[in-house]
C-alpha cells in the first residue's frame, strides 16, 4: 500500500518514513502543505499522513480544500495538537482518524490499514477470493489452507488486486500503487510477479484483460 | 493590605456628618447661653437699679424702720434690701442681715454672702442726707431662668438627632448603593474571568476605578492569554522531538537484519534526545526570566565575555568547519548581570554557528562607541528574508526549510533580555559576509 507522509520535521519525518516501510507501506514524504495537497490529490495513494503545523500550507487547510475538491483519499492527522476542540474541528474538517504525537508505530499502521479497510468497504483485514486467502495485517497468505511464502512486491502486488477485487488495474495503476519515489520500474516487472502468483497460487486467480491490466474476481467459478 | 481594617466608608460618612451636625447645635447652644446670660443680666440689673432708686426715694421721705412690702415678700428669698442713712442701717428687709451686704463702691458687684450663695448687687449713694442703698438678688434666680431657656433649645435637638441620624444612615446608604452592586457583580465572576466590568450605571465617581480595574483586567487577561499559548506551543514543540525518539527507536528494533538502518535509526534517536535537551533548556531560561525580570546590573566587560562564549563554541563551530573571529580591542564595559549578558551573547553566537552552513565565516564584533556599546554578530549564511526578520521571536517560529533543529525559542530568549538590558538589536544583512547581521547596541554604563 503507498502513503503519503506529510510532516515538517526532519527528524520524525524520517522515522515515520523508516516504520512505515518496516510495516510494509510503500512511503513517499513530502514536507509542505502545498506538496502534501498536490500528492494527495494525485490519487494513487491508499491514505494520507498528515501534520497540522505544516510550513506553505496549514495542514487543515489542505483537508478542506481536498475535501472541497471531492477528494475521499482516507487521510489520518497526526499532530502534537491534542486539546478536544483540535480533534473536533479535525474530524469534523474530513480527517478520517486523529492521532497525537507520539505514537506507536504498530498502532499507527493498524490505524492505517483501518482507514484503507474501511475506505474500500470491508469489514476486516482478511482478503478472499476462492482458495486465497490474505491477511494484510500479518501480510500472509495462504492457499487452499496452506501458507505460501510471497515476497514484499508480490504480496504487494497481490493485495493492490484483492483490495481492488472486481475492478481492473492497468500496469501504471499497480506500479503507482506498489512503489514509492525514487524506484526505477522496469517495464516487464509487474507481468514478472504477475507470472510468479499464477505459479504460487494457481492460474485462475488473476485474470490479464487484454490491452487494459489486471483482476481478480470476487468469486471464482467453482474449480 | 497591611494595618488595622479600615472602618466602613458608610459608618465613616455617617459619623463625620453626626459629629458634625452635634458640634455645630453644642456651638449654638453655647452662643445662646452667653447671649441669653447677656439679656438676662442686662434685664435684671436694669430692674435692681430701679428698685434701688424707689428705695432711695423713699429714704428720703424719712421713714426709718423695717418694713415689709408685701409684694417683695413672694421673693423674700430671692431678693433683700439695706438702706443706710448717714452712715447708720435705716431700712432693711429681713434677710438682708446688719452688715452691708458690700462693701463696694457704686454700680453693680457679685458677691458671695454669709449664707453662701451668690449674689448680684446695686450700691446707690445720694448726699445731704446722706443715704446708700444697697439691693441684691440671689444669682441662682438668674441661672434657673437660663437653664429654662437652654432647655426649650435643647431638648428639641436632642430628640432630632438620633431621628437626623436615621435619616442620614438611610441616604448613605441609599447613595453608597452602587458600590455595592459593583463589589456584588465582581463576586459573582467565574474566578478566572477576565473580561472587562461593565461601565453601564455606574456613578460618574466610580468610573475611572472601574476603567483601571478594567485595564489591570486586560493586562492579567493579555498575561493569562500568553501563558496559555506558550504551554500550548511548548507542549507541540516538546511532543515533536518525543515522537521522533519513540519513533526512530521502534524502527531500530524493528530493522532486523538492516545493520545501517538500526544505526541510523539509534544515531538519530540520540540526536532526537539532544534537541529535546536544548529545547527543555531554552524553555527553562525562558520561563526564568519571565519569573525574575529583576537582575542587578553591574559593569561587565562585554569582549570578555563574548572571548569566553567563543571559546565554548568553537569545537562546535570547528566541527562543521566553520571560521569563527572575534574583533574586539580592549574591554567594553557595559551595564548588565554578567549571567544574563552570557546567556544574550551565546543565543546570539550560538544561533549563527547553528544556522550557518558548513565552511561558513563567523564574524563578532565589539566596540565602544561614544555612550554605546556595540556588539555585532555576522555570518556567510543565507541571511534571512525581510518577512522572516518580522516573524523573528516569535515563540516556536523556524525558517522554512531549515535542517537543523530548533524551536525558535531562543529567539525569543533574546528579545526578552535585550528588554531586560535596555538594549536595542538591529537585524540585516551582513554588508561584508553577505548571511545574516544582528547588531546590538546597548546604552552607556
Amino acid at each position: 500500500m503507498r502513503i503519503l507522509l506529510a510532516e515538517d520535521d526532519a527528524m520524525l519525518g524520517d522515522g515515520l518514513r523508516a516504520g512505515l516501510r518496516q510495516a510494509g507501506f510503500q512511503v513517499d514524504w513530502v514536507r509542505d502543505g502545498v506538496a502534501a495537497e498536490r500528492e494527495l490529490a494525485s490519487g494513487v495513494y491508499a491514505a494520507g499522513v498528515l501534520d497540522l503545523g505544516l510550513p506553505l500550507k496549514d495542514g487543515l487547510d489542505v483537508l478542506k480544500d481536498l475535501r472541497a475538491r471531492k477528494i475521499a483519499t482516507p487521510i489520518l492527522v497526526l499532530t502534537a495538537r491534542d486539546a478536544v476542540p483540535d480533534r473536533v474541528v479535525g474530524l469534523d474538517t474530513g480527517a478520517d482518524d486523529y492521532v497525537v504525537k507520539p505514537v506507536d508505530l504498530l498502532e499507527l499502521s493498524a490505524r492505517l490499514r483501518s482507514l484503507v479497510r474501511r475506505s474500500l468497504g470491508q469489514v476486516h483485514d482478511t482478503l478472499c477470493s476462492g482458495a486465497v486467502v490474505m491477511d494484510a495485517a500479518a501480510r500472509s497468505v495462504t492457499y487452499k489452507g496452506e501458507a505460501v511464502t510471497l515476497s514484499t512486491r508480490e504480496f504487494d502486488l497481490l493485495h493492490a488486486l484483492m483490495r481492488n477485487v472486481g475492478r481492473v488495474l492497468s500496469r501504471e495503476q499497480l506500479e503507482q500503487q506498489m512503489y514509492s519515489w525514487g524506484y526505477e520500474v522496469e517495464s516487464n516487472t509487474i507481468e514478472v510477479h504477475i507470472h510468479h502468483l499464477r505459479k504460487k497460487l494457481g492460474t485462475d486467480l488473476i485474470h490479464t484483460v487484454r490491452g487494459v491490466g489486471y483482476t481478480v474476481q470476487r468469486e471464482l467459478p467453482a474449480a | 493590605m497591611s494595618g488595622p481594617r479600615q472602618a466602613s466608608l458608610q459608618s465613616r460618612l455617617l459619623l463625620l456628618v453626626l459629629g458634625f451636625a452635634t458640634a455645630v447645635s453644642l456651638g449654638a447652644a453655647v452662643i445662646t447661653w452667653r447671649d441669653a446670660q447677656h439679656e438676662i443680666d442686662e434685664l435684671l440689673d436694669g430692674h435692681l437699679g430701679q428698685a434701688a432708686a424707689l428705695l432711695m426715694v423713699h429714704a428720703k421721705g424719712d421713714y426709718d424702720d423695717v418694713f415689709d412690702i408685701p409684694v417683695l415678700q413672694k421673693f423674700a428669698s430671692q431678693v433683700a434690701f439695706q438702706v443706710y442713712v448717714d452712715g447708720q442701717l435705716s431700712t432693711r428687709s429681713s434677710n438682708a442681715g446688719t452688715q452691708p451686704m458690700v462693701t463696694a463702691q457704686d454700680g453693680f458687684s457679685t458677691v458671695r454672702r454669709e449664707d453662701g450663695d451668690l449674689w448680684r448687687v446695686v450700691v446707690m449713694r445720694e448726699m445731704k442726707p446722706e443715704v446708700t442703698v444697697l439691693v441684691a438678688e440671689k444669682i441662682e434666680s438668674r441661672q434657673s431662668i437660663l437653664w429654662a431657656v437652654m432647655r426649650s433649645l435643647l431638648q428639641p435637638l436632642l430628640l432630632a438627632l438620633p431621628l437626623f441620624g436615621l435619616a442620614l444612615w438611610w441616604s448613605v446608604r441609599k447613595g453608597l448603593a452602587p458600590i455595592r452592586a459593583l463589589r456584588g457583580a465582581l463576586e459573582q465572576r467565574a474566578p478566572h474571568a477576565t473580561e472587562p466590568v461593565s461601565l453601564q450605571g455606574m456613578p460618574r465617581e466610580l468610573e475611572p476605578l472601574v476603567q483601571t480595574l478594567n485595564g489591570l483586567l486586560a493586562r492579567i487577561h493579555r498575561m493569562v492569554e500568553g501563558e496559555r499559548r506558550f504551554t500550548a506551543d511548548a507542549a507541540h514543540e516538546l511532543r515533536t522531538p518525543i515522537a521522533a525518539i519513540r519513533m526512530q527507536a521502534q524502527v531500530a528494533l524493528g530493522a532486523g537484519d538492516d545493520e545501517a538502518e538500526r544505526t541510523h535509526a539509534l544515531r538519530t534517536t540520540l540526536a532526537g534526545c539532544d534537541r529535546a535537551t536544548r529545547l527543555v533548556d531554552q524553555l527553562l531560561t525562558l520561563a526564568r526570566l519571565e519569573a525574575a525580570p529583576a537582575t542587578q546590573a553591574r559593569p561587565v566587560d562585554l569582549s570578555a565575555v563574548v572571548r569566553r562564549v567563543a571559546a565554548e563554541l568553537t569545537h562546535t563551530a570547528l566541527a562543521r568547519g566553520q571560521e569563527l573571529v572575534l574583533l574586539a580591542d580592549g574591554p567594553c564595559m557595559v551595564a548588565a548581570d554578567e549571567l544574563l549578558l552570557g546567556v544574550l551573547v551565546r543565543n546570539l553566537m550560538d544561533n549563527a554557528v547553528r544556522y550557518s552552513p558548513e565552511g561558513a565565516r563567523i564574524q563578532v564584533l565589539v566596540r565602544a562607541e561614544p555612550g554605546v556599546a556595540v556588539l555585532q554578530v555576522e555570518d556567510s549564511g543565507a541571511g534571512m528574508t525581510e518577512e522572516a526578520i518580522t516573524h523573528l521571536g516569535e515563540r516556536f517560529f523556524r525558517v522554512l526549510g531549515n535542517e537543523q533543529p530548533g524551536s525558535g525559542l531562543g529567539w525569543s530568549i533574546v528579545r526578552r533580555l535585550l528588554s531586560v538590558f535596555g538594549a536595542q538589536a538591529q537585524i540585516g544583512r551582513s554588508a561584508d559576509l553577505g548571511g545574516l547581521s544582528v547588531t546590538v547596541r546597548w546604552p552607556g554604563p
